[in-house]
């Protein structure tokens, strides 16, 4: 608890230094709204409820995004992972397409999915993956082999083994791997929506840009930090049962 | 009662070393037989393909009295890292041994012998909260709650200091006088061997081979400090000068050594 109130000293100043530059007329408040206005402006967002319908815009298409690109990450590192052709036959042509800049697929996408939903869930979707994919297929490929025969000596099927050896072994690194993926989640919805769109937190610093409102783009840019710290810590929080039983995972959190 | 016959065993790995050659063994019922040698003698890679974790090159395997391929409901073992799943509690490493046991009865197996390791009540822990010595007394708690017909043990004490691993050797026995289970256990510590063996088996490297076999006569319990003890003690001593004199010779190329002594 202290440790975290030790951490809030640093914001806690710069925001009172700001506020008090804006006030005696050291800094511009046009370009460099205070915080002071700037909670004025998110409570009249919030109020006519334009703030709640891009937030709801923003996480449905990283929610959406998110679940399709970790559960085929996940899919396609398992099946990648499971044995030595399967790895030998699909990896390098992931790495090869992971050699793409994720952005430069915005085009086709457009062209392919045309210019609303479906190309900005695709481009998230593909943002998520790649991690995901990484992530598990490593998790997979470094199980101790001495665990796994372990489960041989004590007469484990092969399915038993990938279930009650492989799939914990695996799970920190892929819980490691989700929460990067989600990170990368929240980097392109906000490609995905200055892109063009008619709501969404990336729509709402778009007009902001246009409007000239600065307050408008700041107080959107840290409602994305709140929700993909939020978004991150939910994540952990549900898996955190799950690795009890290792220290090294929480000590990192 | 379980006994195990090896035959004429060898194993080429695919990279062309040669880990052993033409290897005899047979195992009473309820035998415990020591493999004693250095490194490169094999007798690790004995041990995986008693285990069933490799697959012999040359020779046979059979479990009483019939062959055995692949790993087999009657053989346990205990490696030479305690190799618990650490994302089970203590109960549930041990339990993991026994899946073959119905489920009250495995409940209080494991109850039994979490108290004969001497860890009663540490049962919910994670194995990371163990020391090296209480992880592995919870592999050989693992290795013996399915009441295996033989137990393997891969060098288990080697990482131990001598406490610990004299406390270990005390456990292991005072569990194999109950379960009686045939016992093939891998070691390079001669101590060791002579302590808790009824038959010692002297190997030879590159090759790994059998150098000699020698009966170990002592009464259990067994002194360590009885002048018997020290009389077989130095025999296996001397068996192992011996084998080390012939490598010499063969080093030196002194024409073909048998390896069958």
């Amino acid at each position: 608890m202290k440790r975290s109130l030790t951490g809030l000293i640093i914001p806690i100043l710069l925001c009172v230094a700001w506020e008090g530059a804006v006030r005696f007329g050291i800094a511009p408040g046009r370009l460099m709204p205070p915080p002071s206005e700037l909670l004025r402006t998110a409570i009249s967002l919030i109020r006519s409820g334009d703030l709640q319908t891009h937030v709801a815009a923003t996480m449905s298409r990283v929610g959406i995004g998110f679940g399709v690109g970790a559960l085929a990450g996940t899919l396609v590192g398992m099946l990648t992972g499971g044995s030595p052709v399967t790895r030998r036959l699909l990896d390098p042509s992931i790495q090869a397409l992971r050699a793409i800049p994720s952005i430069a697929w915005v085009p086709i996408f457009i062209l392919w999915l045309g210019i609303f939903e479906l190309s900005k869930l695709a481009l998230i979707a593909l943002g998520v993956f790649f991690p995901v994919y990484l992530g598990t297929l490593s998790a997979i490929e470094d199980v101790d082999r001495k665990l796994i025969e372990v489960g041989r000596v004590f007469g484990l099927s092969r399915a038993g083994i990938m279930l009650r050896i492989t799939w914990p072994a695996v799970l920190p690194i892929w819980i490691a791997a989700l929460r990067s993926g989600l990170g990368l989640g929240f980097m392109f919805v906000v490609a995905a929506e200055l892109m063009g769109a008619s709501e969404g937190l990336g729509y709402l610093l778009v007009y902001g840009q246009q409007m000239g409102q600065a307050d408008v783009i700041l107080v959107a840019m840290i409602v994305f930090a709140l929700l993909g710290k939020l978004s991150d810590a939910v994540l952990v929080g549900v898996t955190a049962p799950l690795l009890r039983w290792q220290d090294t995972v929480r000590a990192r959190l | 009662m379980t006994t195990l016959a090896i035959e004429g065993l060898g194993k080429t790995y695919a990279d062309g070393t040669e880990a052993l050659r033409g290897m005899h063994l047979f195992a009473h019922s309820g035998e415990i037989v020591a493999l004693l040698g250095g490194s490169g003698c094999g007798k690790t890679t004995l041990l995986r393909l008693a285990a069933g974790l490799d697959q012999p090159s040359a020779g046979t395997i059979a479990i009483n009295g019939r062959e055995a391929e692949g790993t087999h409901p009657a053989i346990s073992a205990v490696f030479q890292e305690p190799r618990l799943l650490p994302w089970l509690s203590v109960a549930h490493n041990i339990g993991f041994g026994g899946r073959r046991v119905a489920n009250g009865e495995r409940q209080r197996r494991i109850e039994d012998l979490l108290q004969r390791i001497g860890l009663e009540g540490y049962g919910g822990r994670w194995p990371k909260d163990l020391s090296g010595g209480q992880q592995q007394r919870v592999a050989i708690a693992r290795a013996l709650i399915g009441h295996p017909g033989i137990l393997l043990l891969d060098e288990p004490f080697s990482a131990l200091d001598a406490f610990t691993r004299a406390s270990l050797h005390e456990l292991v026995l005072t569990l194999w006088q109950d379960l009686r289970p045939t016992i093939l256990i891998v070691t390079h510590d001669v101590d060791e061997a002579v302590f808790l063996a009824d038959r010692v088996v002297v190997m030879r490297p590159r090759p790994g081979r059998v150098h000699e076999t020698m009966t170990i006569a002592l009464p259990r319990p067994r002194n360590k400090l009885a002048a018997e003890y020290d009389i077989t003690r130095r025999n296996v001593l001397r068996a192992i000068d011996r084998s080390l004199a012939e490598d010499r010779v063969a080093a030196a190329g002194g024409g073909a050594v048998s390896p069958w002594v």
